[in-house]
Order: structure tokens, then sequence, then C-alpha cells
């Protein structure tokens, strides 16, 4: 495994420091915008629940050229107007650095763990840079399940938009749960607590060449802790509400590097997930509360004419691994109307697991393969939409429990063909 | 009766004579020749089931090798393209032994010629494969890029990849052989460049609307504000 490369002034501020108790890292880049509040609620969050901790603040940053950098070392809680805190930390740092390695999420994660494992941290978490409804309470739900309840991996619950998070919500939440048992509700949701030892096996894991270094790493996380067997449960932390997104992020390749890290992690699991026969409740902390959330526009009719075209064009590279009867319904879809554009649960579930089957058995490249997914992930996506435009938040839960049983009665005719 | 008898008869009898006297040698040419195709037949089966035996199909899926050749659009497995390769160099070399085994001149030379052409021929032949591998691979990540980006030419586009490497190993492989050196490869640059300008002046002209919409799906994120992850 190729060795992490910190940079010297990083390296050179931890020996300084020598330990603590817990840090917080906060990958960026480009956040400029939003990482001030960010930085500001962590902050405030560890003064107010952990005032008695030792506690680090690290930037782990891909390379901004907006001063993100910058506004994470001139963020205080004592500057600003709005917050009046009357406790105080034992001892709080912050340190900002850039991250080395395959550009992206994973990477800036790593740097983060090293840290932790040179700090000799208790408890750890992650928060996003580009979160605009973060809270103290946030840090006090990430961390105190570990510190104080002997957890080791804290993942996040939030209300989203009934039409976002399009890729938990129909691949990886219902197959992660079907998988391994554990009902984690957002198993990529971008926040994470977890426990010094949990922070050095993840380092020791070689992966950091691979997908899991981009947007595959939360993922990967998640399913290292099930599948491990360490303690896992997950905090309510109320509405998730971000910046923008980049429009320059390609929906292809996003689906690409989970969905590849997922199915990779499947494989890598096999004896840990056959064994498994059912789902149950992990262990979840924060008092649970409805919030009003900002409407999100989508526009159907793209969905399903992309839908169309990948029928069109990528129906002979499916005919290499889907079922005849699964590619006649997709053929029998692609002219219906928008009034009967249904994609069922049970032919999504049969197209994910085939999709997995296909990967594990290399029927072609893994990236065309899983590239080739877009279009019925899109088509999915359309039909869904369209079926819950009407209905309210728990409406919507009932539905995506219903496609999670879907899921788990798939899994049990499956595990055959993976032995 | 004698001119009948010189200008037919002895002739022929001649002629006879001399295909009698040449017919043990014919008949070992056809014997080698047919020998070839039973031997070439047995060996190369023989050789695809010891590799098969020996494990070399598991090896190979280790070492990804199969993905490979799928990536390229080839579904055999490599103990069964190695029996192949193996069985037609056989055939081949018992064809050339075959017709040296004839003792004609004009075929001695044409085999003396053809062995110091073979090295040719494999290059050519390699570099063809090469071609249909990556034309294939190329291909279809084009084909799945177009089909994700919403390009609605998605199947022309890809096809033009694919048969433009295809062309190109052609190309390749036929200067290797010295067919038309200079000529091939003036026709290819003239297709080629005439090809990319033709695609550039209609995506240009004709096509201004769509480049507009797609560069506007590009930077205005297509108007969806779904959060994906």
């Amino acid at each position: 495994m190729k060795e992490i490369s910190l940079e010297k002034a990083l390296v050179e501020q931890v020996e300084r420091i020598g330990s603590a108790d817990i840090l917080v890292g906060i990958p960026s880049y480009n956040n400029a915008g939003t990482i001030g509040h960010v930085t500001r609620a962590t902050q405030a969050g560890l003064a107010k629940y952990f005032p008695n901790y030792k506690a680090v603040l690290l930037n782990s940053d891909g390379g901004s050229n907006d001063q993100t950098m910058d506004v994470v070392r001139n963020t205080n809680i004592e500057t600003s107007d709005t917050l009046l805190i009357t406790h105080s930390s034992k001892t709080f740092l912050k340190i900002t650095t850039p991250y080395h390695g395959i550009p992206g999420k994973g990477s800036a994660f790593r740097t983060i763990f090293e840290t932790a494992k040179r700090l000799n941290v208790k408890a750890c978490c992650v928060v996003d840079s580009d979160l605009r409804s973060i809270t103290p309470e946030w840090i006090e739900l990430l961390l105190k399940p570990v510190l104080e309840s002997n957890f080791d991996y804290v993942a996040p619950m939030y209300l989203r938009h009934k039409f976002d998070g399009t890729i938990t919500n129909g691949i990886v939440y219902p197959l992660t749960r079907a998988l391994y048992g554990q009902r984690i509700r957002q198993p990529i949701g971008g926040e994470f607590g977890f426990s010094g030892s949990l922070a050095k096996f993840f380092l020791k894991q070689d992966v950091w060449e691979s997908d899991v270094a981009r947007f595959g790493i939360d993922i990967w996380m998640t399913t290292t802790a099930i599948a491990n067997s360490f303690k896992v449960c997950q905090s309510f932390l109320g509405a998730k509400i971000h910046d923008a997104k980049d429009p320059g992020v390609d929906l292809s390749n996003m689906l690409f590097q989970v969905v590849d890290s997922t199915f990779e992690l499947m494989a890598q699991y096999i004896p840990v997930w056959h064994n498994v026969t059912e789902s149950k409740p992990v262990p979840t902390f924060g008092f649970q509360y409805a919030v009003g959330l900002e409407p999100i526009a989508v526009n159907v009719d793209r969905l399903i004419e992309k839908y169309n075209m990948g029928v069109k064009d990528l129906k002979p590279i499916w005919e290499m691994f889907l079922p005849g009867d699964i590619l006649a319904t997709l053929s029998r879809l692609q002219h219906a109307s928008k009034n009967d554009f249904h994609f069922s649960d049970e032919v999504w579930v049969k197209i994910v697991f085939n999709f997995a089957l296909a990967f594990k058995k290399k029927v072609i490249h893994r990236e065309h393969l899983l590239k080739s997914l877009t279009p019925l992930y899109l088509g999915r996506t359309a039909s869904f939409i369209m079926e819950v435009w009407d209905s309210n938040a728990d409406e919507v839960e009932q539905r995506l429990e219903q496609l999670c049983l879907a899921f788990e009665k798939e899994k049990l005719n499956i595990i055959d063909h993976w032995s | 009766m004698d001119w009948l008898n010189d200008l037919i008869i002895e002739p022929i009898e001649v002629y006879f004579n001399n295909f009698l006297l040449y017919l043990p040698t014919l008949t070992s040419a056809v014997i080698i020749f047919i020998l070839g195709i039973i031997v070439s037949v047995l060996l190369s089966k023989l050789l695809s089931r010891i590799l098969r035996f020996s494990k070399l199909d598991r090896v190979s899926q280790k070492l990804n090798i199969p993905e490979a050749l799928l990536k390229g659009g080839i579904k055999e497995t490599l103990s069964g393209i190695i029996g192949k390769i193996f069985g037609w160099t056989l055939f081949i070399l018992f064809t050339l032994i075959s017709l040296q085994a004839m003792k004609l001149k004009p075929l001695e030379l044409l085999v003396e010629r053809l062995v110091l052409y073979l090295p040719y021929i494999f290059t050519a032949l390699l570099i063809m494969l090469f071609g249909y591998l990556l034309g294939n691979f190329i291909g279809r990540a084009v084909l799945i890029t177009s089909v994700n980006a919403g390009i609605k030419t998605a199947g022309i586009i890809s096809r033009f990849a694919k048969y433009a490497i295809f062309f190109f190993a052609l190309s390749v492989a036929l200067e290797q052989l010295g067919i038309g050196k200079d000529t091939v490869l003036v026709t290819f640059a003239i297709t080629f460049g005439g090809v990319v300008l033709a695609l550039a002046i209609s995506f240009g002209l004709g096509g201004k609307d769509i480049a507009k919409e797609f560069m506007e799906k590009r930077l205005n994120g297509e108007k969806d504000e779904i959060d994906y992850l």
C-alpha cells in the first residue's frame, strides 16, 4: 500500500499538539461561502457539549482557489455576534492543510484518519463543508455515542426532500440494508462520527488508490464498519440543507463511483452477507421532529427522454447480462406514454442484482457496465418521482420500505448465484 | 498416320508418362496437406484441452485477460484462442511444406518468398487484432458516454469512432505489408481530415442550436436540482 504523504507543516503542528481527545474533520474544495458557518457551528458544538475535552478541528482541502482555508483560519466564534457561548472548551486548536493523493473526498478523509491516529484521539467526526443547516448539536450527536456509549460508528439521519438523495433511496440504502441487515437510513450521508480505533482500522485498508478515494468513501466507511462487526448506530440531525450542487459534477461518474464501491464491497464481503436473512433497526440517537424543506425542481420529461435514449442505444450491452423478461419490460416502457411510465420495484431490484452479478463475473469492463446503468437509474427515478409527486414524507418512507423489502426478498433468490 | 502419332499421341504419351512420374510427388504433397489439416485440428483441440486442464483459464481470469478480450468483443477463452492460433500456424506450415513437396520451381520460389514475408503478415495480423479490440472498446465507451450526455446521435458517433480506429489499424497493417504504402496513408489522412472538417462545419452551421442547448445544459446544471447522493 502506498504510504500517505502529509504536509510538513501539518506533521509539525500535530507533533506540537501531541495528543487530543476529539478530532473534527472538514473536507473542502472551494467552499469559502459556507465553510465559515460549518467552522463556527463545529467550534460552538465543541465548546458547548465537550468543554472538558481537548479538541482539534482539521480542514483537509483539495486545493481551493477561493480562500476556503483562509476562511477557516480566520473564523472564530468569539467574533460572531450571532452566538452566545457561555462554555469555553479546555483546548481548541484549528489546523488547515491541503491533502495529497487522488483528488476527492476519500483522500481528504485519509488525511483526517492519519491525523486522528497521530493524535491518538478517542472520537472523531467529519462534516461536509457545504452545509447550511449544520448546528452545534450535530457535533454533539455525532460524537457523544462514541464517547459515552462506546459506539464505533455513527451514521447520520436527516430529513430530506422526497426528491433528494435518489442514489441513496433507490440503490444504496435498500441494497446495504438487504445485504448486511442493518437499517442505516443514510449510508452515504456525508457526516459521520467514529472512534479512534475505527479510524486506525480504516487507515490500514488498501483502498486509497481506488474509487473509495473519490465519491465511494461514504459507502466504504459504512460497509467496512458493519462488515467488520464494529458497533454501529445513527443520529438524527434534522434537515440537511447544503450549497447548490456543482453543475459540473457528472451524474454518470458519481453513480459509477458509488455503485462501483458498493459492488466491490459486495464481492469482498460475500461470507458476511450470505448469512444475513433479515434486517433490523440500529440504535438511533437524537430527538426526531418534522421540518419544512426547500422545494426541488425536477424535469421528469428529460429523465424519461434519457431513459428512452438508453434503451435505444444500450440494449445490446444489457443483453449480455440482463434476463429476457427484464429486457422486454424495458422495451415496453420505452414506448409507454408518460402517464403509463411505471418502473416497478421488482424490475428495478432485479436490474440492480443482475448488474452486481455481471460486475462480479466481469462480463464487460466495469466502467462500461456501471455507466450503462445511468439511463435505467434515470428511468426508475422518473417513475418514482411521478409516483410520490403528491405524497408526504411519511408516505414516501412507507413507499421506500416496500422497495427495501423487495430488495431483501430478491437477495434470498440470488444468493445461490453468488456462491 | 505418322503425323497423327507425332503430333498428338506421342505428346500425350510423354505428358502422361511425365504425369505418372510426377504422381508420387503430387500424392505425397496432397497427403502432407490432408495430414496437415487433420494434425492441426487434432493438436489444436488437444492443446486447448491441456491448457484448460492446467487451469490456464483460471490464471487468466485472475489476470483479467477474459475481461480485456470481452472489452474487444471476443468471447473465446484464452486456452481456446491459443489452441486456435497453434492450429492455424500448423496448418500454414503443412500447406507450405506440401507446396514445396510438389518440387515445382515457381511454387518453390513463391513459398520461399512467402516464408520471408511471414513475419510481416504476422505483425499486420497483430495490428489488426489490436485495432479490432481497441475499436470495439472505444466505440462502446463513446456510445455510453454520449447516451449519458444526452446526445441523440450517440449511435452514429460511436460507430464513427469504432470504424475510424478499424480503418486506421487497417491502413497501418497494409503499410506493414508494403501494400500501397503512401497511397493508404494519404487516403486515410484525407478521409479522416475530411470527415472531421465536415463534422466541424455541420456542427457549427447546422447544429448550432444543438450546440447551444448542449452548452446551456452543461453550464446551467440541466435545470434539475436533485441531489442524487
